[in-house]
C-alpha cells in the first residue's frame, strides 16, 4: 500500500483554484518529486498535505488514515514532517534547540516533571539532546549545535531545517525546494543527503524542486502540476519526453540540454 | 558636508527646544529652584547626545569624525539655546509689563522665569530682569550641545575598548552587592548621620542597588562552583535585608517583590510565549478577592448569608492563609484558562485588546457585584498570615513572604524555561505556524502559558490582600497591568533576573524619588523612551532576546551573509 495517497485534492482561494482535483501517490521508501512552473500550486498542495490548509474537496490518506481536518501538529505526530521554501527556522534559538523543538511530539515530559526535574524528565532530556547532536552530525552540521540558527550560513540553515524535521522521526519527509539558492557543490551535498535519508533512515521523500538536474537524477517518480492540475506523472525519463510537460514547463532548450 | 552638519544640527536643536519648552511649561524650573538652568542644560546635553549618536550599529558609530560632530552639536545647542532664550525673554517681558498670561499657561509665573535667569522672583515683577540673563541662558544650552557631542566621543572611545571580563572588573562586580549591603547595615546605625534627612531614602536606594548589583554579580561569576557559592552568599545577604531595614523601607520592598512575583508570571506569558496580555491585573484581582472571601467572608453580604444558611459560621476566616494558597492559585489558573480559550486564535494587537477588555471586565465585576464583593466599599478586615499564633502582618514579614514567593516562582520559571514546554513557548513566539507544523500543540501550549502566568499572579494577589488587609476594586485598575508589563520590558523580556531589576527600577525607584513627586512620571516617561532607544532588549536581557535584537552586531558573531529573506520574523508582542 502507498504511504501517501492524495485523492482529488482541491484548494480554492476566493475564485482561484490553486489546486484542482490532484491525485498523488507516494510509495514507501521512494523519492518522489513535484514540479511545475511558478504558481502551479505545488506549495499549496504541500500546505494541504501538512495541515496548514484544509482542502475544500478530496481526501488525503497517510498510511491508510485520513489526514483531512487534522491539525498540523497531529499530522507531525503521525509521521510526516516538512521544510520550507523560504527558510523558517526559529532564528534566535540555537541549532540544537531547533532540533529539540522538532522532537517535541516524540517527548513526553510534563511541566511538573520539568519543575521538579524528575529522573524520567532528566533522562529524556539527555537522550533528546544526544539524538539532536546525532541528527546534526547526520546532516553535516556536527559541532555547530550551539550556534544561533540565524547566524548560520545559508546552506547550513537549509540543512538545519532538514535536521529539525528529522527530529520528529518522520516516515515521510516533504522538502520544499531543498536546493534553492545553493551553489553547485552544496546542491550535490544536498542530493547525497536526500539519498542517505532514504537509504540509511528509510524515510520516504516528497520534494518540490526547480533544479531539473536534481529532479531528474534523484527522483523515482515525478509529478507535474500546471495551473493547479496534474498534467503528467511517471518516471523521470517519461515525464521529460512528455509533450505536454515540455510545452507547459520544461521548454525545448532544457530538453535539448538533457539529450546530449 | 558642512551644510549637512548645520542642517542636521538645526533639526536636532528644534526638537530639543520643543522638549525644553515642555519642561518649562510644566513648571520644572520652579521645582528645581536656583540650579534650574544647569539642570535643564544637563537634560539638553543628554538629548543632544542621544540625537547625535544616531545609528546604533558599531560601524555607524565609529565612522563619525569629530569635526562635523562638534559642528552639528554646537549648531543644535545654539539653535535650541537661542529659541529657549527668546521664549523665556518673551515671557519675562510679558510678566514685567503686567500682562496676565497665567490663565492660559498656568506655570508661567515669576518664580518659573526667575529660576531660569537665576534671580529673585521679585526682580522680574519689579521690571528688573537682568539684562544679560537671556544671553547667559543661551550660552548654557549651546554648551550643552558641545557637551552632547563630547558624550558621543566618550561613548565611542569606551565602546572601542574591549573590556576584559576577567580581572579586577569582574571581582568588583562580584563584591559590589556585599559592599552595598554593608553600607546599608552601617547606615542603619542611629549614630551615623550621613545623608541627614534623606538617610532613610539613601538606605532604601542602597538596598535596592545591592539587590540589583547582586543580579549582575551572578552574571559576572563563572558558571559552576563560583556561581553556586556566590548565589548562596547572596541568598544569605538577601535574608539579612528585611531585618536591617525599617518599617517604611520594608513596606516598599514588600510591594516591589509582590510586583516581582507578578512580573515573573507575566514574563512567562509575554516574554516566553510572546502573548501580549494587557489584562494581567485580572488574575491578581482574582487572587486577592478569592483570599478575601476565604479570610473575611463576613465582608461579603451574599457570601456570608449563604454560609450562614449552610450552617457555617461566617464571622471568622474559613481557612488560614496557607491553606488558601492552593485555592487562590487554582482560581486564578482557571481564570487564565477561561481567558485563554476565547483568545486562542488571536495574535498581536487583537490579543492585546481582548485581554485589556478582560482585565476591565473583572474590575467592573468587583465594582458592581455589590452583594458579593461589597462593591466600591471593598472587602475589609482580611487576615494576615498566621503561623503558630504569630502574625506575619507587619511589613518586614510581608517582605520576607514576598521574597520567598518570588524565589519559588523564579525557580519554577527557570526550570520551565529550559524544558520542553519552554522551548515550545519560544518556538511559538518566533513563528506560530511553523511551531505547530513542527509538532507543537498550540492550544495546550498557549493555555499552559496563560494558566501558569495566572497562577503566579493569583499568589501575588493573595499576598497583596494579606498585606493591605482591605482591598477595593480601585486597587486593580489597568495601570497595574501596564506597570507590570513595563517592568518586564524594562528589565528585559524573557529574562528572570531582568524582572527583579525592572521591579526595583519601576516600583522601587519612584518611592526613592518621592522628593520630586509629580515629576517622577515625566522622568520615567523619558527614561523609558531613552531605554528603548539605547537598550531595547532591557537592562538585564536574556541571552536569547539579545540575539534577537542585536543579531550580527555583536563582536564575535559569525559574519553570516544575510539570506535573501528569512521567512517572516514575527516579533509579535515583542515590540510593545
Amino acid at each position: 500500500m502507498a504511504l501517501l495517497e492524495a485523492k482529488a485534492v482541491t484548494k480554492i482561494f476566493g475564485g482561484l483554484v490553486a489546486v484542482g482535483g490532484v491525485d498523488l501517490t507516494v510509495e514507501e521508501r521512494t523519492i518522489a518529486s513535484l514540479i511545475g512552473p511558478n504558481g502551479a500550486g505545488k506549495t499549496t498542495l504541500f500546505n494541504c498535505l501538512t495541515g496548514l490548509y484544509r482542502p475544500e474537496e478530496g481526501d488525503i490518506l497517510f498510511d491508510g488514515a485520513s489526514l483531512v481536518g487534522l491539525r498540523s501538529d497531529q499530522i507531525v505526530a503521525l509521521g510526516m514532517a516538512r521544510t520550507y521554501q523560504n527558510i523558517r527556522l526559529f532564528g534566535s534559538m540555537t541549532a540544537i534547540e531547533n532540533v529539540l523543538v522538532g522532537q517535541h511530539v516524540r517527548l513526553r515530559s510534563t511541566p511538573l516533571g520539568a519543575i521538579f526535574q524528575s529522573p524520567g524528565t532528566r533522562r529524556e532530556e539527555q537522550r533528546a539532546e544526544q539524538y539532536a547532536r546525532e541528527l546534526l552530525a547526520f546532516v553535516g552540521l556536527a559541532g555547530k549545535g550551539d550556534m544561533v540558527a540565524r547566524n548560520l550560513p545559508y546552506g547550513d540553515q537549509r540543512l538545519l531545517e532538514v535536521a529539525r524535521a528529522l527530529g520528529s522521526r518522520p516516515r515521510l519527509l516533504l522538502l520544499d525546494e531543498p536546493a534553492a539558492g545553493m551553489n553547485p557543490r552544496e546542491t550535490d551535498a544536498m542530493m547525497a543527503l536526500i539519498h542517505r535519508l532514504r537509504d540509511e533512515l528509510g524515510i520516504t521523500i516528497l520534494l518540490i524542486e526547480h533544479d531539473m538536474k536534481v529532479v531528474m537524477s534523484i527522483s523515482d517518480r515525478v509529478s507535474v502540476l500546471d495551473y493547479g492540475k496534474k498534467i503528467a506523472e511517471g518516471r523521470p525519463a517519461e515525464v521529460r519526453s512528455d509533450p505536454r510537460v515540455i510545452e507547459a514547463y520544461l521548454g525545448a532548450s532544457v530538453l535539448a540540454g538533457h539529450n546530449d | 558636508m558642512r551644510l549637512r552638519s548645520l542642517q542636521r544640527g538645526s533639526r536636532i536643536g528644534a526638537i530639543a527646544f520643543a522638549i525644553l519648552t515642555y519642561l518649562i511649561l510644566i513648571g520644572l524650573p520652579t521645582r528645581l529652584g536656583a540650579p534650574a538652568m544647569s539642570v535643564l542644560a544637563l537634560l539638553a546635553a543628554l538629548i543632544f547626545w542621544l540625537a547625535l549618536r544616531g545609528g546604533k550599529s558599531k560601524q555607524a558609530f565609529a565612522n563619525r569624525a569629530p569635526a562635523p560632530l562638534f559642528l552639528t552639536g554646537t549648531t543644535a545647542g545654539f539653535v535650541a539655546g537661542l529659541l529657549t532664550a527668546l521664549l523665556t525673554a518673551g515671557f519675562a517681558q510679558l510678566l514685567m509689563s503686567g500682562v496676565n498670561v497665567q490663565p492660559y499657561l498656568d506655570k508661567i509665573v515669576p518664580m518659573n522665569m526667575a529660576a531660569l535667569y537665576g534671580v529673585m522672583p521679585g526682580a522680574l515683577v519689579a521690571g528688573e530682569a537682568p539684562a544679560w540673563g537671556w544671553l547667559w541662558q543661551m550660552a548654557f544650552v549651546t554648551l550643552a550641545g558641545v557637551g552632547g557631542a563630547l558624550l558621543v566621543l566618550i561613548e565611542r572611545a569606551l565602546r572601542q575598548r574591549t573590556w576584559s571580563v576577567g580581572g579586577a572588573t569582574r571581582w568588583l562586580a562580584i563584591l559590589l552587592p556585599f559592599i552595598l549591603l554593608g553600607f546599608v547595615i552601617w547606615l542603619g546605625n542611629p549614630a551615623v548621620t550621613l545623608g541627614g534627612n534623606a538617610k532613610g531614602t539613601l538606605r532604601l536606594l542602597m538596598a535596592m542597588a545591592a539587590i540589583g548589583s547582586g543580579l549582575f554579580a551572578l552574571r559576572a561569576a563563572r558558571p559552576g562552583r563560583e556561581q553556586r557559592v556566590l548565589a548562596l552568599l547572596l541568598f544569605v545577604g538577601l535574608a539579612c535585608l528585611p531585618f536591617t531595614l525599617d518599617q517604611f523601607q520594608n513596606s516598599v520592598m514588600g510591594i516591589v517583590f509582590i510586583f516581582v512575583m507578578m512580573g515573573l508570571g507575566l514574563n512567562i506569558v509575554v516574554g516566553f510565549a510572546g502573548l501580549l496580555d494587557l489584562g494581567y491585573v485580572a488574575f491578581f484581582a482574582i487572587g486577592a478577592y478569592v483570599y478575601a472571601f476565604l479570610s473575611a467572608p463576613f465582608a461579603s453580604p451574599a457570601f456570608s448569608s449563604l454560609l450562614t444558611s449552610l450552617g457555617i459560621p461566617a464571622a471568622a476566616p474559613l481557612t488560614s492563609f496557607w491553606l488558601a494558597i492552593p485555592i487562590t492559585m487554582v482560581a486564578a489558573g482557571v481564570g487564565g484558562v477561561l481567558l485563554g480559550i476565547p483568545v486562542l486564535r488571536l495574535r498581536g494587537d487583537y490579543l492585546a485588546i481582548v485581554t485589556l477588555g478582560f482585565g476591565e471586565i473583572i474590575r467592573l465585576f468587583m465594582l458592581n457585584l455589590s452583594d458579593l464583593t461589597n462593591g466600591p466599599r471593598g472587602m475589609l478586615n482580611i487576615a494576615p498570615p498566621y503561623l503558630f499564633g504569630y502574625s506575619f502582618g507587619n511589613p518586614r514579614d510581608i517582605f520576607i513572604l514576598a521574597l520567598l514567593g518570588a524565589g519559588v516562582i523564579a525557580f519554577t520559571a527557570h526550570r520551565l524555561d529550559g524544558s520542553r514546554l519552554g522551548r515550545a513557548w519560544i518556538a511559538m513566539r518566533e513563528d506560530e505556524d511553523v511551531a505547530q507544523a513542527t509538532g507543537v500543540n498550540l492550544v495546550r501550549t498557549k493555555l499552559l502559558a496563560f494558566a501558569i502566568g495566572a497562577l503566579f499572579a493569583g499568589l501575588a494577589g493573595q499576598l497583596y490582600a494579606a498585606r493591605q488587609m482591605n482591598i477595593f476594586p480601585d486597587n486593580f485598575t489597568l495601570f497595574v497591568s501596564v506597570d507590570t508589563l513595563s517592568l518586564v520590558i524594562v528589565g528585559g523580556m524573557g529574562s528572570i533576573p531582568g524582572v527583579v531589576l525592572g521591579a526595583l527600577a519601576l516600583k522601587g525607584l519612584p518611592e526613592v524619588l518621592r522628593g520630586v513627586d509629580e515629576y517622577r512620571i515625566v522622568a520615567f516617561a523619558a527614561l523609558l523612551v531613552i531605554m528603548m532607544i539605547v537598550r531595547p532588549e532591557g537592562i538585564l536581557p536574556s541571552t536569547r532576546r539579545r540575539r534577537e535584537l542585536h543579531s550580527g552586531n555583536e563582536p564575535g558573531a559569525e559574519v553570516a551573509p544575510e539570506p535573501i529573506r528569512i521567512g517572516a520574523l514575527t516579533q509579535e508582542g515583542g515590540k510593545a
